[in-house]
């Protein structure tokens, strides 16, 4: 987390949470793109659980899985999927089978679908900058 | 670097950020990374460190469960997701709690919370006697008239040689750190017992003067270590 650009010319995609991003990595970039790989390699194991847990109407693991997920969104800046992964948590917690939370599920399967898209996208263009700076 | 630690963690790239802080911090530093109790657990067998950076929730068994079975008492600071664990937290001693994601301004409050302790126990280790407020009035209470100190919730109480028992406002946690290191050793999260006065020890209970104390497995090696074995 030491190698600092010269200028903080880097352009986050506007579902990034920029000022929470410079608060945990300032502008390492570098250390930013290694952040973003390690979360790309570690996503489908990830979302496999979260699947796996809400096909066999284990609530208990459903929770557990996303719990697991959520600071997965902190590290990259999606503050937003961070706090939605949050919300599903407390719900698994007032229902008495995944089924009733059905459509609850379905947003947030969603939200995590896309924010892959979106880190995949966030990931190329931090490694275009980098290697333009180096 | 002053601290040796560890990192019990299965989401890897929070182990890869507290590897990190931790190098960044100079302070400390990282002698495994562990993704489950399991192997942690493995590694401590054979293996101290000052303090371990401990997720809560992770395959197979919990955080507080890999606490539960080490043979000496860590520092510990708990990397997790979630506030709800702040009870066992409390239980356990554990010194803070980073939530995932944290800056490395928050890590290093984290860190500071850990040094300073050693200097509270030292500027109170010579003292021969202790005051404690019971009843309205302070009543010193030499070392040697002691013999054990119970928690009870919010109060604790002294048992002392002639029988007399004191009940005051305090926490086992807060007199650990008070009572003098030469006497005094916590045996268990619930008790601290006054070393001087054991009458003997069996399995995971302590006698003294027919009163049995139980022994935490993770207090267990402190004492043996401080117990005049030959």
């Amino acid at each position: 987390m030491n190698n600092l650009k010269t200028a903080n010319t880097f352009v986050f995609n506007t579902e990034f949470d920029t000022n929470y991003l410079f608060s945990l990595y300032g502008d390492d970039y570098n250390y930013l793109q290694e952040v973003f790989n390690t979360v790309l390699s570690d996503y489908q194991s990830l979302t496999d659980n979260i699947e796996y847990s809400y096909s066999s109407g284990n609530l208990t693991a459903l929770r557990s899985s996303v719990h697991k997920i959520k600071p997965v969104f902190g590290f990259v800046g999606l503050t937003v999927v961070q706090e939605h992964c949050q919300q599903f948590e407390k719900i698994c917690t007032t229902v008495n089978s995944p089924d009733q939370l059905a459509g609850d599920f379905e947003t947030l399967k969603n939200k995590i679908f896309q924010s892959k898209q979106l880190i995949e996208e966030e990931k190329k263009k931090l490694e275009l900058f980098n290697s333009n700076c180096s | 670097m002053s601290l040796s630690c560890i990192i019990v963690e299965d989401l890897q790239v929070a182990a890869n950020y507290l590897r990190n802080c931790c190098e960044k911090s100079g302070q400390v530093e990282v002698r495994g990374h562990f993704v489950n109790v399991t192997d942690a657990l493995s590694f401590l067998n054979s293996n101290t460190v000052d303090l371990i950076f401990l997720d809560v929730e992770m395959p197979g068994a919990n955080g507080f469960e890999l606490l539960d079975q080490i043979a000496f008492s860590p520092k510990v600071i708990l990397t997790t997701a979630k506030s709800e664990y702040a009870y066992n937290a409390f239980q356990y001693n554990v010194s803070d709690y980073l939530m995932k994601p944290f800056t490395y301004q928050r890590f290093m409050e984290a860190l500071q919370k850990i040094q300073p302790s050693k200097e509270t126990i030292s500027t109170n280790s010579a003292s021969d006697h202790i005051y404690i407020k019971t009843d309205g009035k302070l009543i010193r209470l030499n070392n040697d008239a002691i013999l054990f100190i119970e928690s009870m919730g919010d109060y604790v109480k002294f048992v002392t040689v002639d029988g007399k028992k004191f009940i005051t406002h305090n926490t086992i946690k807060n007199l650990e750190e008070k009572v003098s290191k030469q006497y005094f050793l916590k045996v268990h999260r619930s008790y601290i017992v006054n070393l001087h006065k054991i009458d003997d020890m069996r399995e995971n209970l302590l006698f003294i003067k027919g009163n049995e104390i139980p022994v935490s497995k993770a207090n267990k090696a402190d004492v043996f270590r401080r117990l005049n074995i030959v």
